[in-house]
């Protein structure tokens, strides 16, 4: 199997598996009872709470709070933080979690501040920010590593701008998408109001994630019971989950700079690979939709995005597929719905580029040869479905 | 409490028929002891124009369960037998209501009573008032009164040759006649609202119902195929014994897209859709073929497009939504639980292989002449071979 959307999830690394999994087993007390396996549990989630906040440089003014993965996290943080009146702005370009979030405030006449007019490559325009002052916006959402493009919102650059641009607006970066893939730059955790994780991303458990927010914000608990976390998330806390999204931190932060490079490496051999067969087969015209840039401050090196009209992005799935190749069609959470990829459309793409694009993404167990397999398939999938295709779009 | 009980089970238009009432009699009980096995402690009698079943009481919930979900089932209730003692009966009544007069200041009720056993020397009148007094002067000084016309809580008595029932419940089943006394018929099923619920009624008039799906693999996913495997099994559930047949469908829609008149196209697929269907419906002994079209529906679904399909066999071809709308469809799908499973958002009609304007009036001498540019024949013999046939109680 060669599986190349790992922007959707990744595989549990064998660490991961084992150390849940002797959690699982030994450690079943309840964190929140007083006897002492309950004690032990409750200090073995505070170490993991500690080696987190170690591994991602978060500073003491931070708090982290388990939740059960970037969808949870995103939803507690802007409702959390924003319901219902606080006035809020977003690229438009964002994962559904945040959009969908936002969009939510729209029925309390509190309708969130689109800066779509102000994206270029994916990514927020600078210049915008002096807006978001005029209009009194008080929380900033985007990603840090756009889910679909891999596109990039520096965290310095936006801090360093809005402090001057609008210094009473916060900003909260989905972060789902960068841990592991970009560095983890201590300097922006000053200027940063919340940030989510996944554990699923970065080869740990599903159903974990991380809030770091700044501790002097109150957030409303979407989440009421026995207020554990500070009140803030209540739900007796899953020390196997956590355990596993410990050590899947611990690793993703700790072989960043060598998974960029590996990265860089699978993101150069495909774009040049796809280059040549667009050379070798007359009829396949290739659009990058991501940036082909090796600078990782503008564009992650682990997501490429292209597009091959007139061909359908799903149908040469479902080719690959029957080689057992798996590779990405936008958002795995959007995949299902039938209408087009709202991130590929606002960044200015018509609706049949949208349809007619994958989405490959890597991790760090992926290799040349895969891509190279990758390549020869899709080239033959694609000659196979043209006839089809442009017949259809009245190419011929 | 007793440790058994007794199932009075009552038949809908079975009681209608005339010589070969025994015939469906005879249907019916065959699927009830179907749909109860599994259990091995029933008695089964069936004096004329009822079933009666004796089981333990903790089979009671289970068995009000499956017998819901059997056609030719008009209502039943579970009661206790007993001898025709007025004292005991009553006994029994009282024992049953004075929980019931618990919360409240008053209870209307009455008593009713079915005498199948004529000779009995008592007419049923009398019965209720024996029994009704009985019960008045033990309860009448906490508040239970006689209303026969508005009563809360009515006292069934049903006295037969061997035994006399006592019950207070009646509930409803599916109606209509048993599953197998009509005979086989096989449904086009697609993974959408429609096919189910047409599926659903031919089951509920008696004919066993097997299923073929045209399948789309490779050019859609597995998604397809995995939706109409549970859709199968949830139909099945009224009627087991169903055979679904997979067909795979895509070198046929390959060829008429390739080769045929674009308008035509969802026409010309229908009709090799029901030509295959004859085939198998010929080759496993179903009698008529079902499909979910309503009228109007969709572009395939006018009167002339309608003729154009069904003229390709002599077959029987029903439509049971014919005349509905969509949302008492929906409403039906809901009812027998297929809703939930055919919103599910997987494709089931390749949009590659849709025409940009089909045809709404098709004229059968085109289609003809558009049928003989592609070789069907093998085309429909080939995907034959290639069938799954899958017995819909083996799936898991």
């Amino acid at each position: 199997m060669i599986y190349l959307d790992n922007a959707a999830t990744t595989p549990m690394s064998e660490e991961v598996v084992g150390r849940v999994n002797d959690a699982m087993r030994d450690l079943f007390a309840n964190s929140g009872t007083p006897y002492k396996i309950g004690l032990d549990a409750k200090g073995l989630i505070d170490k993991s709470a500690e080696s987190i906040a170690r591994y991602l440089k978060v500073p003491s003014t931070h708090r982290i709070i388990f939740t059960s993965g970037g969808t949870e996290s995103n939803n507690l943080f802007i409702k959390g933080l924003c319901f219902p009146d606080k006035k809020t702005a977003f690229l438009g370009l964002e994962h559904p979690s945040v959009t969908e979030s936002l969009a939510y405030f729209s029925q309390f006449a509190n309708e969130p501040l689109s800066l779509l007019p102000f994206q270029r490559e994916g990514r927020l325009d600078l210049t915008s920010l002096a807006n978001l002052k005029e209009k009194r916006i008080k929380l900033l959402c985007l990603s840090h590593v756009n889910n679909e493009l891999g596109t990039v919102n520096d965290p310095l650059k936006i801090i360093s701008a809005l402090a001057k641009e609008s210094p009473q607006t916060k900003l909260f970066l989905d972060g789902v998408q960068a841990i592991g893939k970009l560095g983890v730059v201590p300097e922006m955790w000053k200027g940063l109001a919340g940030y989510s994780v996944s554990g699923h991303k970065i080869h740990g458990p599903k159903g974990i994630g991380l809030l770091v927010y700044d501790s002097k914000l109150v957030l409303n608990p979407q989440m009421h019971g026995g207020k554990q976390q500070f009140g803030v998330r209540s739900g007796t806390l899953p020390l196997p989950l956590i355990m596993g999204l410990e050590t899947a931190i611990k690793h993703a932060v700790a072989k960043t700079e060598h998974t960029q490079n590996h990265f860089q490496s699978l993101c150069d051999h495909l774009t040049q690979g796809l280059l040549a067969l667009q050379d070798r087969i007359p009829e396949l015209d290739i659009s990058f939709n991501s940036l082909v840039d090796a600078d990782v401050t503008r564009q992650s090196p682990g997501i490429v995005n292209f597009s091959f009209t007139p061909v359908e992005g799903e149908i040469i799935l479902h080719h690959l597929e029957a080689k057992n190749i798996f590779v990405g069609l936008g958002s795995a959470c959007s995949a299902q719905s039938k209408k087009p990829s709202k991130i590929l459309m606002g960044i200015g793409l018509s609706e049949e580029q949208a349809r007619c694009s994958l989405r490959i993404s890597f991790s760090r167990n992926n290799t040349i040869e895969e891509i190279d397999q990758f390549l020869e398939a899709f080239g033959d999938a694609y000659q196979s479905l043209y006839p089809t295709f442009s017949q259809k779009a009245g190419h011929r | 409490m007793t440790e058994r009980k007794t199932v009075l089970i009552r038949y809908d238009e079975i009681g209608l028929k005339g010589r070969n009432r025994k015939y469906f009699e005879k249907c019916l009980l065959k699927n009830i002891k179907r749909a109860l096995s599994g259990s091995d402690d029933i008695h089964y009698t069936s004096p004329r124009g009822r079933i009666f079943l004796d089981i333990p009481s903790s089979f009671a919930p289970e068995c009000s369960t499956r017998l819901k979900a059997i056609p030719g089932v008009a209502s039943f209730s579970i009661g206790v037998s007993m001898g025709t003692d007025f004292d005991e009966i009553a006994a029994l009544g009282v024992q049953w209501i004075e929980p019931k007069l618990e919360p409240v200041e008053s209870l209307k009720f009455c008593v009713k009573t079915r005498r199948s056993e004529k000779s009995f020397p008592k007419t049923s009148p009398e019965v209720n008032f024996e029994v009704g007094s009985r019960i008045m002067t033990a309860l009448s000084p906490r508040g239970l009164t006689v209303n026969i016309k508005e009563a809360e809580y009515v006292l069934e008595i049903e006295i037969g040759r061997t035994e006399t029932v006592v019950f207070d419940n009646r509930e409803p089943g599916l109606c209509g006649l048993p599953v197998g006394s009509s005979g086989n018929v096989l449904c086009l099923l697609s993974g959408g609202i429609d096919s189910p619920v047409s599926a659903y009624m031919m089951a509920c008039r008696g004919c066993r119902v097997h299923f073929v799906f045209f399948d789309n693999q490779p050019f859609l996913g597995r998604g397809g195929y995995d939706k109409v495997l549970r859709l199968a099994k949830k139909i099945n559930h009224f009627q087991t014994r169903g055979t679904l047949y997979v067909v795979p469908f895509e070198e046929m829609q390959g060829a008429i897209r390739d080769h045929c008149n674009e308008e035509n196209r969802i026409v010309l697929y229908r009709r090799m859709m029901y030509r295959i269907a004859e085939e198998i419906a010929n080759r496993h002994g179903s009698i008529a073929l079902i499909t979910g079209e309503a009228l109007g529906q969709v572009a395939s679904q006018t009167l002339e497009n309608l003729a154009a399909v069904s003229c390709v066999t002599p077959l029987s071809v029903f439509r049971p939504l014919i005349g509905m709308n969509k949302e008492s469809i929906i409403t039906r799908a809901k009812e027998i639980g297929t809703y939930e499973v055919s919103i599910e958002p997987q494709p089931d009609c390749c949009s590659v292989f849709m025409p940009k304007n089909p045809v709404t009036r098709s004229k059968i001498p085109f289609l003809e002449r558009d049928e003989e540019k592609i070789p069907w024949e093998e085309l429909r013999d080939n995907a034959l071979a290639k069938m799954e046939v899958i017995k819909v109680d083996d799936l898991p």
